[in-house]
């Protein structure tokens, strides 16, 4: 079929653009630089727009718009992704035993967050963005990394512990204290 | 780093709910239970206030990242700049225009393609005609002298008819000696053949006229390897000679040797028009007509 109802470039505006800062915000933080990003999120809407006739009005497009989004990065990352340590993280024993009560700082200042965020890999920093920034659920996350559900509660868990380590390791080295944890008499109740 | 080895059971499954709690992903039965155990384990609530810490931490520091407003406004310009539902700014109904074109040229091409494949093949066949005679006559059987014959002794062998072609052959044929001219035939055909004999360049080049049997060569720009002057040259390559043939009223004509293809349309290119035109003089077609009617006297049987 070569002929398609004609689309109206208002019509894609007022249902895409709302969406560009949320856009932007995760394109920037999954890309190693600003250009990166930049040039990531005009692929994104480039590419919307010329397939916006297949997208359906009513549904949803701000899921969409990840969609291509994460395929995009995808499609540039995947050569140089090592499978190998994306399996050392996504099988680790139980580890809550072990890393759960890493100190939290009581203040967390954003570049520190944004330093610690960019030492967590990249597998892990989209589920994170993904629930934790943009609040999708994990159906739509699996639903647009194309991840299975499993995968994608046990990257989002490692990926919230990761940066949690990452950013007490980033506080304590510019000096900041995490803060104090109470005595552990009487953890449980 | 702080080690934690939970004594409860119950602190331990429910820290391993915390991640689905933050993320409002549990069942209602289940939140109950860890809210349950939230207002009694304070160590439990911590961890959860720490967890929270850290996402709202994300969500401002992620919040800071403020979009440039000339991205926005670079992408709107593109967008409207460009044609949905497209290929790369190409529309769709002239992608489809393409691809119905591409079909028409392409089942066309395939026809001209056919087309010109049989007529290659009409052109070797023609071809062959002279290449047969070159490499029986002068190379194999080696029929001219070392030093060529004088121009009266090749008159008299072509015969009042062909030898004033003789004179066209030598003012055209720049480079090469005239070793022999004679009017020859192969076992087994009934063709006759005129052939000079020449050498030059290091080898035996061979211009060969022989009359057609209603025979033609194919009628088609693509087949032709040069027009020179009005005359269209064809060419082959054929039993390790390159050949080029070219047609007159009632004659082919061919040029034959082992030189490059490109010296022997240069050379074919020279002789050609000429030779045509002596060909198609009223005079030799009168003379031959003549020599036709008047039988195997008036040319010691040839009729060629």
């Amino acid at each position: 079929m070569f002929f398609h109802p004609k689309v109206r470039v208002e019509d894609f505006e007022a249902a895409a653009m709302p969406h560009f800062p949320d856009l932007y915000r995760t394109a920037r933080l999954l890309a190693q630089d600003a250009s990166e990003g930049e040039d990531l999120v005009q692929e994104v809407y480039l590419e919307a727009w010329k397939s916006f006739h297949r997208f359906q009005s009513g549904t949803n497009c701000r899921a969409w718009l990840f969609k291509i989004l994460f395929h995009r990065l995808h499609h540039f990352r995947r050569r140089w992704v090592k499978a190998s340590k994306v399996e050392a993280f996504e099988n680790p024993e139980d580890q809550d035993s072990v890393i759960a009560e890493t100190p939290v700082p009581q203040e967390i200042r954003d570049e520190d967050v944004l330093k610690a965020l960019e030492k967590v890999p990249i597998e892990f920093r989209e589920v994170v963005l993904l629930a934790d920034v943009q609040e999708f659920s994990y159906k739509e996350i699996a639903e647009t990394m194309k991840l299975p559900l499993g995968t994608v509660m046990s990257r989002l868990s490692r990926g919230r512990k990761l940066l949690r380590q990452e950013l007490a390791g980033v506080a304590q080295s510019f000096g900041i204290t995490p803060g104090k944890e109470p005595p552990r008499a009487g953890e449980s109740a | 780093m702080n080690v934690l080895n939970f004594n409860s059971e119950q602190c331990a499954r429910i820290r391993r709910q915390l991640d689905a709690y933050l993320s409002n992903e549990l069942l209602v039965e289940t939140t109950g239970e860890v809210l349950r155990h939230l207002e009694s384990c304070e160590a439990c609530l911590r961890e959860l206030e720490a967890r929270t810490r850290v996402r709202d931490a994300l969500r401002r520091a992620a919040a800071g990242q403020t979009p440039p407003e000339e991205l926005r406004q670079s992408i709107q310009r593109q967008i409207r700049g460009m044609q949905p539902g497209s290929f790369g700014g190409f529309p769709r109904l002239a992608w489809a225009l393409a691809i119905a074109l591409i079909v028409v040229v392409g089942g066309v091409a395939t026809e001209q393609w056919i087309a010109v494949q049989r007529g290659r093949r009409v052109v070797a066949s023609v071809l062959a005609i002279g290449v047969a005679d070159h490499v029986q006559c002068a190379i194999k059987g080696h029929n001219y002298p070392d030093v060529a014959n004088p121009p009266e002794k090749l008159r008299e062998k072509l015969g009042p008819q062909y030898a004033g072609l003789l004179e066209v052959v030598q003012q055209k044929l720049l480079g090469f000696e005239i070793l022999e001219a004679h009017i020859c035939s192969i076992p087994g055909s009934p063709r006759k053949y005129v052939h000079f004999i020449t050498r030059g360049r290091g080898t035996i080049l061979s211009v060969i006229l022989t009359r057609r049997d209603g025979e033609h060569l194919p009628d088609s720009r693509w087949l032709v390897s040069v027009s020179s002057g009005s005359v269209d040259l064809y060419e082959a390559h054929l039993e390790g000679m390159n050949a080029e043939g070219f047609e007159s009223a009632e004659y082919f004509g061919f040029v034959v040797s082992d030189l490059s293809q490109a010296s022997m349309v240069k050379i074919a290119s020279a002789l050609a028009p000429s030779l045509k035109a002596a060909l198609d003089e009223k005079k030799l077609t009168t003379e031959t007509q003549r020599s036709r009617r008047e039988g195997a006297e008036a040319n010691g049987g040839l009729i060629i």
